[in-house]
């Protein structure tokens, strides 16, 4: 006798909703029933096919490491039932909540009956492999500065000799050293300057290493990608790049270090660009994103470090033009920084964004440097236009006027904003308050993102107005939890990831960043920042985090889907291609939203 | 024909007695190690001289895990009309003349379920009407071992020092407490199935070492 509660439930649950009517009143008179209260460890030990009805539960593993966490419709036991190999698993209940047991008979029965239902569970066993598989394996494509590098650094004083150089050199094997001061680090020495500066001019053995060294070298950080330090060095042209930690130094890391970690990096890319010398030849580079991309989704990149990378080619594609442009008309009359707002400046570029972005100029822009910058931006952003990134279709690009502007006049800019924040403009603005300088002077940068600092903590009603701004978006959850579908002219409904979803917590964290003058752009740095300052709690960072890298995460696997199938890119997620789990994972991902929009009302916009 | 009598009145009294005679676990055993019988009735009305059973409904409970393939409905031929009771639980006399004789059900229940602990919502009803009934069907009764949930609820608030209105006490409104998720709708194996998880749920409440006794001092 079936229990009507238990076959609606199942008849509503992937993969069971597929079965008859008839077959699910069999399922569900073979199921056991089973209450659990938090902090209750559930019985996980039996031959059964575990479904979670109602409650929160933790997985662990047998090193008490949180592997998941199931909720409504999750499944657990399927690995032992397929494979027959028992886990050391241990379940608990976080949220009280009803489990329904299926037998092995039953579970197997329903498998060998229904193909489909079989494939379900083979696919959720071969996606938890890789899911919890040691981290190690696949971080090849993202590996940091600080897992290639040496522990030890070798570095000698100024005032030592050329010839002790060259001998703490060959002793160590080694092709640099670092030269510090003090443990302070004044510079860097290579066989080469040994080669250039002292063989080829004559000077003796005795020549001091501060006469010859490489002064105030550039550095990297020792968390920093390992593509970026790629980056740099073909940038600037240079072999080697003290690593640093706090500011201190470390270590070195040279070209050969990075050759010989990564044979195969797709993201020698930007190695590529950095060598091109005609904007025909950058197009052609930029041709190799989109392959790049499919490599990177192969190798289960997670979707926030592939933003990244995408975000550092176009970042490395406009450096170049800019280098092409100077080629072309000359040296600037004047410092300048080119600044990328939106998603370059934090970071989190899909394969679908557009240009955003100006310059910063030391003068004033009039007459001579007003007519070289108008036609560096025109070189420059028809150049990243030709490789596929897309021109602003609300011109916020360098080739407009009023973003070509001196450290006033973009000061000036922001305070308007500031001082008198109306929602229009607010809404319009808020994409610049994400900058990032990407060539040109970062001095320049720093003095204009420290007087917005400035100004944005000390503005409650700014921050009131930007808040109201964050919140007039929803997520896209109805009353019953369901999805709110949205149409789109050219494509059929669906979930919109970014406007409904990503965009939403990214204007969120924005808030809080400029409220308390955080520096760091990127999210997912903001976020850690906030919580590290105690801004947010850290629980509420880390479960915004998260939402954040799942929306993130099913926006790239849409994209790439698009890509394979030959689409445009669309962030419209139709609900129907995702997975129960991942529709489950979706709805609480859209619940923090909720929450966390609740809390900013909260905060900013109570006492107006 | 004597003989054929004496039979009948022997297996009669084999399954009462045997009933009986099933010693239920000791006061002290922990309620996670006990067997429960979760039941519902139906019923023509509420007065058990004059009204009957219509149909029953019933799920075990076994070391804190409802078996569902032990779930049973029954619809019950009943001699009286169900006259306005239908509105309740959407039994027609149709319906009835189809279903089978109390005796038959009465028989499988004491058979199967000899030494459980019964439990139903509002228990003093089901057990005066299953009493009746087995009076009419075989004679005599035997006695029944009852868990009341709506009593072990009302406990429950009172030591929580809460005001317990009345309605407060309403299956449903017991369930939506306990965050359960079904919605009682006067069908004897739903609203058994709905008693079983409250009940579950009480049990863990009522922490790791609750004993058989301590839920009988709850449910007085």
């Amino acid at each position: 006798m079936e229990v009507a509660d238990v076959s609606r439930f199942l008849a509503e649950t992937t993969p069971f909703d597929q079965l008859s009517d008839s077959e699910l009143s069999q399922l569900s008179a073979q199921i056991n029933v089973f209450y659990c209260q938090a902090q209750g460890k559930v019985r996980i030990d039996s031959d059964r096919l575990l479904i979670v009805r109602t409650g929160i539960f933790s997985l662990y593993s047998d090193q008490q490491q949180l592997l998941t966490k199931l909720q409504s419709g999750d499944f657990y036991g399927y690995q032992q039932l397929l494979t027959g190999l028992v886990d050391n698993d241990t379940l608990l209940c976080e949220e009280d909540g009803l489990i329904y047991y299926l037998d092995a008979k039953a579970f197997h029965q329903c498998r060998y009956q229904y193909k489909n239902i079989d494939i379900f569970f083979q696919r959720l066993f071969s996606r938890r492999l890789h899911q919890y598989r040691d981290q190690q394996q696949n971080t090849r494509f993202t590996l940091k500065i600080s897992d290639i590098i040496q522990q030890h650094k070798i570095a000698i004083a100024p005032e030592k000799t050329v010839q002790d150089a060259a001998k703490l050199m060959s002793d160590s094997r080694v092709s640099s050293l670092l030269v510090e001061e003090k443990d302070k680090l004044v510079g860097i020495i290579t066989d080469r300057d040994l080669r250039n500066r002292v063989l080829a001019e004559g000077l003796p053995a005795s020549t001091q290493v501060g006469h010859v060294m490489t002064r105030q070298p550039h550095s990297i950080d020792r968390h920093a990608y390992l593509y970026e330090a790629v980056q740099q060095m073909s940038q600037h042209n240079i072999h080697h790049l003290p690593v640093l930690e706090h500011g201190v130094c470390c270590a070195m890391i040279s070209a050969t270090d990075i050759i010989r970690s990564q044979q195969d990096h797709p993201v020698y890319l930007i190695g590529e660009i950095h060598r091109q010398q005609s904007v025909a030849g950058l197009e052609r580079c930029s041709q190799q994103i989109a392959a790049l991309a499919i490599t990177l989704n192969k190798q289960q990149v997670p979707a926030h470090e592939a933003g990244h990378v995408i975000t550092t080619i176009t970042d490395a594609l406009t450096q170049r033009l800019i280098y092409l442009a100077k080629q072309q008309l000359g040296e600037p009359p004047c410092v300048f920084s080119w600044l990328a707002f939106g998603s370059q400046a934090r970071m989190d570029q899909s394969l679908n964004a557009d240009q955003d972005n100006a310059l910063l100029l030391e003068k004033e822009p009039i007459g001579a440097v007003e007519d070289y910058f108008s036609a560096l931006a025109e070189f420059v952003c028809h150049g990243l236009a030709q490789c596929g990134i897309t021109l602003c279709p609300g011109n916020i690009m360098a080739t407009n006027p009023e973003l070509r502007l001196s450290l006033k006049g973009w000061s000036g800019r922001f305070t308007r904003w500031i001082a008198t924040p109306t929602p229009e403009a607010i809404l319009k603005s808020s994409i610049f308050f994400d900058l990032r300088v990407i060539d040109g002077s970062k001095g320049l940068f720093n003095a204009l993102q420290q007087d917005i600092l400035q100004r944005t903590t000390g503005a409650p009603l700014f921050l009131y107005h930007l808040a109201q701004a964050a919140l007039q978006r929803t997520a896209p959850l109805g009353l019953f939890k369901n999805f709110i579908l949205e149409q789109d002219g050219k494509y059929k409904k669906g979930l919109d990831l970014k406007k409904r979803g990503i965009s939403l917590l990214t204007d969120l964290v924005r808030v809080y960043a400029l409220s308390a003058g955080i520096t760091e752009v990127n999210t997912r740095r903001r976020l850690q920042q906030l919580a590290a300052q105690g801004i947010i709690d850290s629980k509420d960072s880390q479960n915004i985090n998260d939402a954040f890298d799942l929306m993130a995460q099913l926006r790239w696997e849409k994209h790439q889907r698009d890509l394979m199938q030959g689409h445009d890119v669309s962030n419209l997620l139709d609900p129907v291609d995702m997975s129960g789990l991942a529709r489950h994972q979706l709805k609480d991902g859209f619940a923090v939203i909720n929450e966390a929009q609740g809390r900013l009302k909260q905060r900013f916009c109570r006492d107006m | 024909m004597i003989n054929w009598w004496w039979r009948q009145k022997n297996l009669t009294d084999n399954v009462v007695t045997g009933f009986a005679s099933t010693v239920l676990p000791a006061g002290n055993s922990l309620v996670e190690q006990s067997n429960f019988l979760a039941l519902d009735l139906e019923l023509t009305g509420l007065n058990p001289s004059k009204d009957y059973i219509v149909s029953i409904g019933w799920v075990p409970i076994r070391q804190q895990e409802i078996v569902l393939a032990e779930a049973k409905h029954y619809l019950i031929n009943s001699p009286i009309s169900v006259g306005q009771s239908a509105i309740y639980h959407g039994l027609h006399d149709n319906q009835l003349k189809q279903g089978i004789d109390i005796k038959t059900v009465l028989t499988e229940l004491l058979r199967q379920y000899a030494g459980y602990v019964f439990v139903a919502h509002h228990s003093k009803l089901d057990e005066q009407f299953l009493r009746v009934a087995c009076k009419r069907s075989f004679g005599k009764a035997p006695r029944f071992k009852f868990v009341d949930t709506m009593q072990v609820e009302w406990q429950r608030l009172l030591r929580q020092g809460k005001v317990v209105k009345h309605d407060a006490l309403k299956l449903s409104s017991c369930l939506q407490r306990h965050g359960l998720p079904v919605m009682p709708n006067h069908h004897a194996l739903e609203d058994a199935y709905s008693c079983a998880l409250l009940l579950l749920s009480q049990l863990r409440l009522g922490g790791n070492n609750m004993t058989l006794a301590d839920l009988y001092l709850l449910s007085r």
